[in-house]
């Protein structure tokens, strides 16, 4: 009796291992059949006037207050009237880090012309103190916000689920250009002089 | 445009059963494969903030396990700044891990953490879960 036992219970033991490798193996296989895989949002960023990159291109750009680094609040309405690039970014983002000293120059370069930028530190969990050290690092300047959750899905970026992305609101307040992924230096410097000059 | 579909995972565990001499020093292989058009961070990433492919891995009756052994990154930049130099795992890496088991089977419980990205934008760190099966005999 007692060996009968032992030998089911040994089976249910081995069979249970089996299947753990099993469904091991299957989600391997899950995951490096996925058919999205060609799909780079990087390939996309490149191009996005002819296609439709975002929902609220050519709508309104949604309102937020937020804190900066130093707890101060700061609206998109406060630019109202000013061209202005919403820029998502985060700390561990590797090709954040490659645009945002492109958008440090911009600010400064557009500054004449109210061009302002804004970035929203899309990993607000990581600390105001590693958040502020990283964009020190990269010699920006401009506002750094800290994200709430709220933004992220007023703007998409939490369904699109990868960073960084820029939206480029115009003097009107209405969102001219979208970019998704990192994008060449002169592309991204065509579209903030287009959002200088308004709306098409 | 249309949104870029999410991948569930960006990387793959290659389970395999794997058999070692009991009572005796070893070193079992475990396979990782990063999605063809990804990469991740490796061990140790060259800049600051990213964040390291790392597993962790749960004690087990009768496994005594040494520190695990990483492999090298490539070095990896973004066409659009060729100059930043990210030190990545891409394709196929092994992480190495040295063992003293008990006979019998035995099951080792861990979690790989990872940060993916593809050649222009980068994906929310992620956690694959992992179970190293193997047999002391």
């Amino acid at each position: 009796m007692v060996a009968v036992i032992s030998l089911v219970l040994w089976a249910g033991w081995h069979n249970l291992r089996a299947r753990r490798l099993a469904l091991q193996k299957e989600q391997e296989e899950h995951v490096l059949l996925l058919p999205d895989v060609p799909q780079k949002p990087g390939d996309e960023a490149v191009d996005t006037k002819t296609d439709s990159p975002s929902p609220l291109l050519h709508k309104p750009a949604p309102q937020f207050t937020l804190s900066t680094l130093d707890g101060k609040e700061v609206s998109l309405s406060d630019f109202k009237g000013r061209p202005v690039v919403v820029n998502f970014w985060a700390t561990w983002c590797a090709p954040c880090k490659v645009e945002m000293p492109w958008f440090e120059e911009f600010s400064k370069k557009y500054a004449a012309d109210g061009f302002a930028v804004l970035g929203l530190a899309d990993d607000a969990d990581a600390g105001k103190d590693a958040i502020a050290k990283s964009a020190g690092k990269l010699g920006v300047t401009y506002p750094i916000l800290l994200t709430d959750g709220n933004v992220q899905k007023a703007y998409g970026t939490d369904e699109a689920g990868y960073l960084p992305m820029s939206f480029y609101v115009d003097k009107t307040g209405k969102i001219v250009e979208v970019t998704a992924g990192l994008g060449p230096k002169d592309e991204l410097e065509a579209k903030v002089k287009e959002t200088i000059a308004g709306a098409k | 445009m249309d949104a870029p579909a999410k991948a569930k995972s960006y990387v793959a565990y290659a389970a395999e059963a794997q058999t070692v001499a009991a009572g005796k020093s070893t070193v079992l292989e475990l396979r990782f494969r990063v999605i063809e058009g990804y990469h991740v961070n490796s061990h140790t990433p060259k800049q600051d903030f990213l964040i390291p492919t790392t597993l962790k891995l749960d004690a087990a009756d009768g496994v005594k396990a040494g520190p695990l052994e990483y492999p090298a990154g490539k070095m990896y930049s973004f066409s659009f700044d060729p100059t930043e130099k990210l030190d990545v795992y891409a394709g196929d890496f092994t992480v190495k891990l040295p063992v003293v088991a008990a006979a019998g089977e035995h099951t080792v419980s861990g979690v790989l953490r990872y940060q993916a990205c593809d050649n222009a934008a980068c994906y929310p760190p992620k956690t694959l879960p992992v179970q190293v099966l193997f047999t002391a005999k």
